[in-house]
């Protein structure tokens, strides 16, 4: 236990004091490292060990939250009476039992990061260097970045809510750069999982991450800049799920929809994309690097479909979004640790896959761009613009592949973008990227088949398509 | 932690040099929405970063358990460490420098003890002046947030160092509706000092351009002259801020390699950190490693200066440590591009086929920091002889950030520091090309 339940019990007791209808605990036991190497040699080994509790407490839409990392039963104590002194009522809810539901029995790791050998970490890193450096003569640079994060969390709340699990995530990422004639241009690649370190040990293809590292550094070396104007892009699988991500996904949080601050506001039933297009968010894959059993309000995960054959299903909802809303939480609740308040996330999030093949995809386009592999972007969940970059692109010319160009963005607006997919393929793919916003940065894989939006503005360095 | 029993041990464990970094941090963060406290945010927290060269090469540790019981396990960590690690660098625990610049203006004990209730009737003040600006207000949420951090520095070779600093910062978000669209407006007023957060002024700032930009739509894709408004360039500046970096320079992950004395940007082009800029929470005495910081010319007049270097990198080039070692790498204290003697104003009616950016988003993807591109969606005005025309959005600007920097040419005198902790003046760029409808 990561306290004892009588204090656990005390804290969420002195916070109702004052009128407050809800308080909760959340107790984080964390460690981490990040190992670097640079040029096949290991330049940093950074460990980290950390604990801390966070306390919110909340009155219907009003929550406070205070967080510490003083294991000290006054300091708790304290914390909880200081936050309970927004509000200021006689007590007027009384805590539920504590009923501890089973511990979080899936998504587990077999070999956790503790008990991996530091010199084995380092073993990986050097094959993907080895795999990234010896491409090609042009990659001049190769840094190996590897990750892995042990976490385990306990949530209580005042309604008899009781739940702990551990988390797992380890991650190898690869970023070779390239350089010829005084241009220089990056590529990476890389994989995690929500599996432990049998996830590197025998399931990545360690090399084939790393050569396809630096075989996007040397193309888009060579690449000629994009041509800036309006066109069709097919959008390649796997990291292209970044579309939805941003372009939609974040528009359907509690945190903007519950504020009337994004573009899908009272549109639940009503068609916001074209009749082909299924989306999901499912934190309960087995393992996925978005999954867990529990949210971060204590409530297990759920498979959210957000978007079925082009109306609107859900949203994602957290506890104090859902009252404002008057609806159901959904599971989604999330934050990056306990220096954050949770609130609504996405997870594991993905568009369903269509009836094409990428091949009929790109025979059925004369002209336009291919991005085949994205970069990151972001969304103004207020009116749903929203950019991403292009890492490796090409133009398509008269059904087929043709040269690879680089500088690419693509921007535009979620809620139109969903109408222009025309043409979906049946390669999903999930991959995973780490999302920043309110509560913090988190996990999320992010995925989709191949699909073709009619058309996106492109943003490049020459002038006119 | 009993730090003297640490270094005892440290000692014993046959670590040859050891250093701590003490962070004590408290934090207030308070959001009204439509009028109401939304969210009331109160922390406290404690950290120690501990590094040690074993083998002559450094391990590191970053712990917020700080119960004697973790001794061992720090130290031992630090030691297997060590044992793996092969870069050449070398690791280095600084002895200490001469002089270190006394700051007064980083720490505001009136800014700490004020009431919070003043806090949150000023947040209330500023939620209703802008609930009342104008009947096309739909959301409004703003936020008011303080951060208090007192670090130490001591290590085996005698440095014993610390730092107190505060700040806050007061802002809000809006969406701004009419028939027809729907846009968003944020801005954020940063200081230690709670008589600079005039309300009018901020909400002004927050309100006024999501306002004006209603009914934007994108431009046709041409070059057009840009100008980037003090806070679009900030964004900017912060996302390249990396080129400057000798450790980005030494692993030829910088466009700035090789370019020491030449002339990088246009004459009006200076760019400085500013270790001891006033009223920034930012600014410091002494970096993380115990090097005393120092006010310096990046870029004077368009000529690359200098790189910044923590202990490391600085002796692989065989110079002295600026003074910029923080959090393990390399980073400016408070960047800063020097204003110019333009108004804002000026530079507009200076234009004649132009756009003024006001906002540019995806900053953290959209640029390339090694071979200077960027592609950024972009929103602003249309300018037209001199006049602002007509609202934009959803466009993108491209660029090199190299070529950008020797195309300036009009630096505004309206220097304003960003949320993101760079300083800027607005700008004006000859060309650019810019992707719309």
């Amino acid at each position: 236990m990561l306290l004892e339940q009588k204090l656990i019990e005390d804290i969420l007791d002195a916070a109702l004091e004052t009128g407050a209808d809800f308080s909760e605990v959340y107790i984080e036991d964390h460690q981490a490292s990040f190992l670097q190497s640079v040029s096949g040699r290991l330049e940093k080994s950074n460990n980290t060990k950390s604990f801390g509790v966070g306390i919110r407490v909340a009155k219907k839409f009003q929550s406070v939250y205070g967080y510490t990392n003083s294991k000290n039963p006054e300091d708790l104590i304290k914390l909880a009476k200081d936050l309970s002194k927004s509000f200021h009522d006689d007590q007027l809810t009384k805590r539920t039992p504590l009923m501890e539901l089973e511990v979080g029995k899936r998504h587990l790791a077999k070999i956790k990061p503790s008990e991996v050998a530091l010199s084995d970490k380092v073993k990986l890193q050097k094959t993907a260097y080895k795999h990234a450096s010896e491409y090609d003569p042009v990659i001049k640079q190769v840094i190996c970045s590897l990750v892995d994060d042990e976490k385990e969390v306990l949530i209580a709340n005042s309604e008899g809510r009781f739940v702990t699990e551990t988390r797992v995530k380890v991650r190898l990422m690869i970023s070779a750069v390239a350089a010829d004639k005084g241009m220089m241009q990056t590529g990476s690649d890389g994989d995690g999982s929500g599996k432990g370190y049998e996830f590197l040990f025998e399931e990545m293809d360690i090399p084939a991450a790393a050569k396809s590292a630096s075989r996007i550094a040397k193309t888009m070396l060579y690449a000629d800049d994009c041509p800036s104007g309006v066109m069709p892009v097919v959008i390649h699988n796997a990291f292209g799920g970044v579309i939805f991500h941003e372009a939609c996904g974040h528009s359907l949080e509690a945190t903007s929809v519950a504020k009337n601050a994004s573009v899908f506001c009272n549109k639940l039933g009503t068609k916001v994309a074209s009749d082909i297009v299924t989306a999901l968010d499912d934190g309960t894959i087995e393992n996925a690097w978005g999954s867990a059993n529990y949210d971060d309000e204590g409530y297990p995960q759920q498979r959210r479909v957000l978007i079925e054959k082009g109306i609107l299903k859900s949203y994602m909802i957290d506890k104090i979004n859902a009252r404002r809303m008057k609806m159901e939480p959904t599971g989604s609740s999330r934050r990056q640790n306990y220096k954050f308040s949770p609130t609504s996330r996405m997870s594991n999030t993905f568009i369903d896959n269509g009836t094409s093949t990428v091949e009929e995809i790109i025979a059925n386009t004369k002209f336009g761009l291919f991005a085949k592999k994205l970069g990151g972007g972001s969304v103004n969940p207020g009116n749903g613009d929203f950019n991403f970059s292009v890492m490796e692109g090409y133009m398509i010319r008269d059904g087929k592949i043709a040269e690879p160009v680089k500088g690419a963005a693509l921007v535009g607006n979620g809620a139109e973008i969903l109408h222009k997919i025309d043409m979906i393929a049946n390669n999903l793919t999930c991959q995973r990227g780490m999302c920043g916003s309110a509560s913090g940065s988190i996990p999320a894989d992010v995925g989709q088949p191949t699909i073709r939006v009619q058309e996106i503005t492109v943003g490049g360095r020459k002038k006119g398509a | 932690m009993n730090l003297d029993k640490l270094f005892k041990r440290a000692k014993e464990k046959g670590i040859q040099d050891l250093e701590i970094f003490s962070s004590a941090r408290s934090s207030l963060s308070i959001e009204i929405f439509d009028g109401e406290v939304d969210k009331y945010e109160i922390a406290d927290t404690n950290a120690l970063t501990i590094k040690g060269i074993y083998n002559n090469k450094m391990g590191h540790f970053r712990t917020e358990v700080l119960d004697d019981e973790v001794i061992d396990v720090i130290l031992d960590t630090i030691i297997a460490s060590a044992k793996e690690i092969d870069s050449l660098d070398d690791a280095i625990i600084y002895e200490g420098d001469e002089h270190y610049e006394l700051l007064t203006d980083i720490y505001n004990e009136e800014l700490y003890n004020l009431d919070v209730q003043k806090k949150i009737n000023h947040l209330l003040a500023l939620d209703k002046y802008l609930h009342e600006y104008d009947k096309r207000v739909s959301v409004v949420e703003t936020m008011y947030s303080e951060n208090n951090n007192a670090v130490v520095l001591k290590n085996s070779k005698g440095i014993n160092l610390s730092n107190k600093a505060n700040s806050a910062y007061i802002g809000g978000n809006v969406i701004v509706k009419d028939e027809t669209d729907q846009r968003v407006g944020f801005d954020v007023v940063i200081s230690n000092d709670f008589n600079d957060f005039d309300i009018e002024k901020v909400g002004k700032e927050i309100i006024d351009d999501a306002l004006a930009s209603l009914g934007a739509k994108p431009v046709p894709s041409d070059n057009y002259e840009i100008v980037f408004s003090n806070g679009a360039i900030a964004t900017l500046l912060s996302a390249f801020q990396g080129v400057f970096s000798a450790d980005a320079v030494q692993k030829g992950l910088s466009l700035l390699k090789g370019k020491i004395g030449e002339k990088i940007g246009s004459e009006l082009v200076t760019i400085v950190d500013d270790p001891f800029m006033k009223k920034s929470a930012s600014s410091r005495s002494f970096d993380d490693e115990g090097v005393a910081t120092s006010y310096k010319e990046l870029v004077s007049k368009g000529q690359l200066k200098t790189f910044l270097h923590n202990l490391v990198t600085a002796k692989k080039d065989g110079v002295k440590s600026t003074g910029n070692g923080f959090g393990g790498n390399v980073g400016a204290v408070n960047l800063k591009m020097e204003a110019g003697e333009h108004s804002l104003d000026e530079i507009i009616k200076s234009c004649t086929k132009a756009i003024y950016i006001t906002n540019v988003q995806g900053a953290h993807a959209g640029v390339n920091a090694v071979s200077g591109d960027f592609s950024l969606q972009s929103s602003g005005y249309y300018i037209e002889n001199g006049v602002i025309v007509k609202p934009v959005a959803l466009i993108t600007v491209a660029g090199n950030f190299l070529e950008m920097l020797k195309d300036i040419c009009m630096v505004g005198s309206d220097i304003k520091m960003s949320y993101y902790g760079v300083t800027s003046p607005s700008i004006k760029v000859k060309s650019m090309t810019v992707s719309g409808s």
